[in-house]
């Protein structure tokens, strides 16, 4: 195997773990409180402890509008703010803020949908133990939940590989970029197959991890 | 602590979920709600539980008006209450003992006394050792005990069971209600039993709410209203009433027009062959026995009375003390 192929393969490796990684951590802090809210100010027989239909509404919308969008048009229009955060447009740092927009909203869908199946009993128990509407959501509803998050945070962090790889279409570093200007432009399929095989393992080995771990958190239950 | 409601009302839409509810529920005793299912009493509970608001009336904790409170007040007062449910309600990302813990945490007791206080209460439930325990390995009867000792947690003077032993069976039941009982004692709390099974209300309440389409229509010691009901969902549910074998004995399964109530002291009285002697009727006793109620015997006789004495005997067995029931 030559020696520029595994140069360029790690490189654009390491970049895209840092992406990803990366990005996971910002769309989690972006999309937690988003997910949270969404959950508790809905009606309340989905579960909606502090229900504001209002609220809810916005917020819903605000979401779809974002999840609708093109991946490639977002990190287009977010051009601006990705150089006023990082102070450039291109590259692997430039890439993880469209990277972690277009997640947020993901995230705070699927982080709802897991909060959605906590037993509404188990939620009444704590209200009638005296719980204020913050330690409910902080020590009963989300460690209730974990099973139902780690699987959504695992399906995240695989979405976000896949949107990565989309990002090197224009500039964005990582393996999609390696493919795309190597495999692609300068006609070098091993480049293209070396960078899909990489994709495809850490697809497998994150969604093994994250199966495990959920697992490991029903099984102590 | 003693629980007064006076003229609570709760309505969704239509329907009258609590319609003019008083109730008097007296301190250190074990307080029946009996009523079918969507008679209100889960409604009612959540009104006294402060979990809903009264759309009127009052609810009083001794002399504390606390349906008025603000929302602050409420999650304090709500601190000085345990409650039970049917589902148990259990945190299943926290194993037994940190279950029990729960309450306290919420409160900002220290850790020291935490630890303390849950291998106490593993205790008193029968569960000691079991701290560690996921709440998945627990039995239905298990799930129950760690649940009365995270209501007990932090010491309140007021126990709500919302239909506690519905979901176990009639063994788990008693062995549940016989803890609850020990625990009331031990305790003085005030303990109200939410409950659609007239068994649960003759095995541990002293005294019974009868409530049927939101409204109390019968209420009283549970002896009284065992030896003579007095509205039809009483009499219903007595009807229903699952005997052990023990208790009754039942000779022919047809006929009985009459069933005859006897009660403490009557029960050793010889009352049938006086009213046969005086009158001249004849008995056929269909089925008799002993029910034993809050700590009291109420006999219990199903019997046919030869029709053309049945007038006198009846009368008779009423001056007599026995209460006479016709049987359609």
């Amino acid at each position: 195997m030559n020696q520029q192929l595994m140069n360029l393969v790690m490189k654009a490796t390491g970049e895209t773990l840092t992406m990803v990684s990366l990005s996971t951590l910002f769309s989690l802090l972006l999309g937690l409180p988003v997910g949270v809210l969404l959950h508790v100010t809905s009606s309340e027989e989905q579960g909606g402890i502090i229900s504001n239909p209002v609220l809810n509404s916005v917020l819903g919308r605000i979401v779809n509008v974002l999840r609708s969008f093109p991946f490639i048009i977002l990190m287009i229009l977010l051009i601006p703010l990705s150089r006023a955060i990082v102070g450039t447009s291109i590259g692997t740092k430039a890439t993880i803020v469209p990277l972690s927009i277009a997640a947020a909203p993901f995230v705070a869908r699927i982080i709802e949908s897991a909060l959605k199946e906590v037993d509404p009993g188990v939620i009444q128990a704590a209200r009638a133990m005296g719980s204020t509407n913050w330690q409910i959501i902080i020590k009963v509803m989300i460690p209730e939940a974990m099973p139902a998050l780690v699987s959504g945070i695992t399906l995240t962090i695989i979405n976000l590989i896949g949107y990565s790889a989309m990002a090197g279409a224009i500039g964005g570093g990582g393996l999609g970029d390696l493919a795309i200007r190597y495999g692609y432009q300068r006609f070098r399929p091993e480049y293209m197959i070396c960078c899909v095989v990489i994709i495809l393992v850490l697809v497998e080995v994150i969604q093994v991890i994250g199966n495990k771990i959920a697992g490991k958190m029903l099984a102590r239950r | 602590m003693q629980i007064i409601l006076k003229n609570l009302k709760r309505y969704y839409g239509d329907l009258h979920a609590v319609d003019d509810v008083s109730l008097n529920i007296p301190s250190n005793t074990i307080y029946g709600i009996i009523g079918k299912s969507g008679a209100g009493k889960s409604s009612l509970v959540r009104l006294i539980s402060m979990l809903e608001k009264p759309d009127a009336g009052e609810i009083y904790y001794d002399d504390k008006r606390i349906d008025t409170l603000d929302i602050k007040d409420v999650i304090q007062e709500r601190r000085k209450i345990g409650m039970i449910f049917q589902n148990f309600n259990l945190f299943s990302s926290r194993n037994a003992e940190q279950n029990i813990a729960y309450p306290m945490e919420i409160c900002g007791m220290d850790k020291e006394h935490i630890k303390k206080r849950c291998a106490e209460l593993l205790e008193v439930v029968g569960l000691a050792g079991r701290g560690d325990a996921p709440i998945s390995t627990l039995s239905g009867g298990q799930k129950q005990r760690v649940a009365i000792a995270r209501a007990l947690a932090c010491e309140p003077e007021i126990l709500f069971c919302d239909e506690a032993t519905s979901a176990l069976d009639p063994q788990t039941t008693r062995a549940i209600l016989a803890l609850i009982k020990e625990i009331q004692k031990k305790m003085s709390l005030t303990v109200v039993m939410i409950t659609h099974q007239m068994e649960v209300v003759r095995d541990s309440c002293s005294r019974v709410a009868v409530l049927e389409s939101g409204q109390v229509v019968e209420e009283g010691k549970v002896t009284d209203i065992f030896a003579n009901p007095q509205s039809e969902v009483t009499k219903d549910f007595l009807s229903n009433v699952k005997i052990s074998k023990k208790d009754i004995i039942r000779w022919s399964k047809e006929g009985g027009q009459y069933r005859l109530g006897f009660r403490g002291g009557k029960t050793d009285d010889v009352v049938i062959s006086k009213v046969t002697r005086d009158t001249g009727a004849m008995f056929n006793i269909r089925a008799a026995g002993i029910q034993d109620v809050d700590g009291e015997k109420i006999g219990v006789m199903i019997v046919d009375i030869d029709s053309e004495h049945a007038e006198a005997a009846i009368e008779a067995l009423i001056k007599g003390g026995v209460s006479v029931e016709e049987i359609k």
